[in-house]
């Protein structure tokens, strides 16, 4: 009886303890935004933050685009048997636009945008706190959040919601290529539909809003585990994993959280 | 030194697609136009039910589109639907004073819009009036009890 | 040793988790001598360096610096106090998106408002000094091991500083970049009238530059002295470290229980499945 007591109250006390370090965690990564993401740029700044902006950005551009295409023309595809079953195959420029703009392109762009820019910042910056690299700065006097994780979280911050837009894009020309140029959807009600029925605000707008927020938190993640890891090869392939899965799972849980403010009314 | 104009090159371009791709979708996806906001005056028209009429909805005129439903609110004075028409400036002080507005709803299971059709007072409407001449949507459920109401009193 | 000392650390306590690292380390490095700090693997030098860099805050006791509390300065002026430091890490550290020129030129870079040929003329000095004058393009990927850890030395005194920390300076060196370290760090002391630390646990090398001796063990300071001090030293940890002794005080078997038991214990378990 007793040792059953012992091992519930020992259960009870890893779990606390296990809390406790969660909220500490967060609290260090919170600690840790602040201090990055606060502090007035300078020219060197800019130039190290262009470089970053090439990194995460333009070398994602190619995986986000292909992916954008692809998903518009399914989209496309799949949309046209749907609805030419209630004859509306007409909303099919509708269809492509809302569903690219509101859901599609923010959340798989972020997803993308996780698994190729957020694992090699994790990865970079933390085979820099390996090599000591992150050390030696502060040694010499320089801030290495100031330095290596402000220009690294800034450039994700605006290279996602720029990747997004290029998604959507891609995929509304997709949707029109599978819709219009093979099923034979009347071009005129491609995109006529489609500008009647998307709001600049309301579905461009609060996509791009998702956009930056998922481009904080996935950058924001990435910076901090490569930042926080243990700095062995190990503690590197370890952090780049968790990268990955905590993105992704935070993307797609604020994803559900923002449209529920965003379109369900709440 | 040449690796790195090469590279700012590169992230000059990634900005530029990210602004076109925005225009791209503000003209050609939400046909947003820049001659927009400005140029629309409101009336209000009160419906006793307005089915389910959402703000932004088309506004026609003879199957034209000429505006959009501003906002939707409960009048609390006479306990009906208050809604604010936005219209194209065009059509301002063109809307005789005994237009109809109607909720009606494109094909059969599609959205609901507001059809405006002109009467034929020679007074007209400024910004900010009242159409008088309203028709509530068609509710399926009171349709078919005046229907079942209608037969029963044969 | 008459000069005041340049540094001086009081009463040290550090842990990390439940493991305490020091229990009262006291030391005085003197100005402008090099001071080696020797002891065991698992010691916590390089820890000892971190916390006197100002890296890492003791539990209690202080460090100071020219007279300043190194943890109890503001962050402002512990990064001003670092300009006047210079630390050379184990693996060189060197900045893996920067040429060795630029690796030299950072710090001047970063606390200086110096124009570009200034910089130019001051790097090139120092990569002359360490002899890789030639290799300013290359990458820290195109570098050997002690070539890594040259540039890292022009690059640690790029500032001119009073002090320079060496973490471990000739672990992994072949013979050759071992002498040739050796002659770089004596020489540069001598030339800039530097104070320097090195950390190590290369005996013969350390003996050959240190002018004054630190040796730690389990989380004390057991012996200081001039290497000649410590060579007639008769504490049996110091004994068995100076001379490579594999058995002594600090063990060669890691603790366990008697040897023919387990060993015997074993077999009946193994006779008994049968």
């Amino acid at each position: 009886m007793t040792i059953k007591q012992g091992a519930v109250a020992s259960r009870i006390t890893r779990l606390g303890r296990r809390g406790c370090d969660l909220i500490e965690s967060l609290g260090r990564a919170g600690v840790f935004l602040a201090q990055s993401a606060v502090g007035v740029p300078s020219a060197e700044g800019i130039r190290l933050w262009i470089r970053q902006l090439h990194f995460v950005g333009v070398l994602s551009l190619a995986i986000v685009l292909v992916s954008g295409l692809f998903i518009g023309m399914v989209l496309a595809l799949q949309g046209y048997t749907i609805l030419i079953d209630f004859g509306a195959e007409d909303a099919l420029g509708q269809m492509v636009a809302l569903s690219l703009l509101r859901e599609l392109a923010p959340v798989v762009a972020a997803l993308l945008f996780a698994g190729r820019a957020g694992s090699a910042l994790t990865a970079e910056i933390g085979l820099m706190k390996a090599t000591e690299q992150l050390t030696s700065m502060e040694m010499i006097g320089v801030d290495p959040l100031r330095r290596v994780v402000a220009p690294r979280f800034w450039a994700g911050v605006v290279a996602l919601p720029i990747l997004t837009v290029g998604f959507s894009v891609v995929g509304i020309w997709g949707g029109y290529l599978v819709g219009v140029e093979w099923l034979g959807v009347f071009e005129g009600s491609y995109w006529s539909n489609m500008q009647a029925s998307v709001g600049f605000i309301n579905d461009i707008g609060n996509g791009m809003i998702k956009s930056v927020v998922f481009a904080v938190v996935v950058t924001w993640i990435a910076v901090f585990q490569g930042y926080d890891l243990m700095p062995t090869s190990e503690g590197i392939s370890r952090a780049t994993t968790r990268t990955v899965v905590y993105s992704s799972l935070a993307v797609l849980g604020l994803d559900f959280i923002l449209t529920a403010v965003m379109f369900g009314g709440l | 030194m040449k690796r790195s104009r090469a590279m700012e090159f590169g992230v000059g371009l990634f900005i530029l697609v990210g602004v076109l791709g925005m225009v791209f979708l503000g003209l050609r996806v939400s046909g947003l136009s820049f001659s927009g906001p400005s140029n629309t005056f409101q009336l209000d028209a009160h419906f006793s039910n307005i089915g389910g009429l959402k703000p932004r909805a088309r506004v026609s005129m003879s199957g034209v589109t000429v505006g959009h439903v501003e906002s939707i609110e409960l009048d609390t004075e006479w306990y009906d639907a208050r809604v604010t028409l936005s219209l194209d400036s065009e059509l301002e002080g063109q809307i005789s004073r005994d237009a109809t507005a109607s909720i009606l709803t494109s094909g059969l299971l599609g959205e609901q819009y507001v059809g405006l059709s002109m009467g034929g007072d020679p007074d007209m409407l400024e910004p900010g009036d009242t159409i008088r001449d309203t028709q509530s949507a068609l509710v399926l459920e009171e349709l078919i009890q005046q229907f079942i109401s209608n037969m029963a009193s044969n | 040793m008459s000069t005041v000392p340049f540094i001086e650390v009081e009463n040290l306590y550090f842990s990390r988790g439940d493991s305490e690292i020091f229990r009262g380390v006291n030391m005085t490095i003197p100005r402008g001598k090099v001071t080696a700090i020797m002891g065991p693997s698992g010691t916590g030098k390089t820890t000892l360096l971190k916390l006197i860099g100002g890296q890492l805050t003791p539990d209690k006791g202080r460090v100071l610096i020219d007279g300043d509390d190194v943890h109890r300065l503001s962050r402002k002026a512990l990064f001003a106090l670092r300009k006047r430091m210079g630390m050379l890490f184990q693996s060189g550290a060197l900045f893996s998106d920067l040429d060795v020129y630029e690796n030299v030129a950072f710090p001047l870079r970063v606390h200086t408002d110096l124009p570009d040929a200034m910089i130019r003329d001051l790097v090139l000095l120092k990569l002359q000094a360490v002899g890789l004058r030639g290799a300013r393009h290359l990458t820290p990927a195109e570098l050997s091991g002690g070539m890594a850890r040259r540039v890292a030395l022009a690059r640690a005194v790029a500032l001119d500083p009073e002090l320079i920390l060496y973490d471990e300076p000739f672990v992994g060196q072949d013979p050759i970049s071992m002498g040739v370290l050796v002659q770089l760090i004596k020489r540069l002391n001598q030339a800039l009238n530097l104070t320097s630390v090195v950390v190590s646990h290369d005996i013969k090398e350390t003996l050959t530059i240190a002018d004054y001796l630190y040796f730690i063990s389990e989380g004390h300071v057991v012996a200081h002295g001039t290497p000649a001090d410590l060579d007639a030293n008769q504490d049996a940890r110091v004994k068995q470290f100076i001379h490579g002794e594999p058995d002594g005080p600090v063990p060669f078997h890691y603790p366990a229980s008697a040897f023919y038991p387990d060993m015997l214990g074993d077999t009946v378990i193994q006779g008994d499945a049968k």
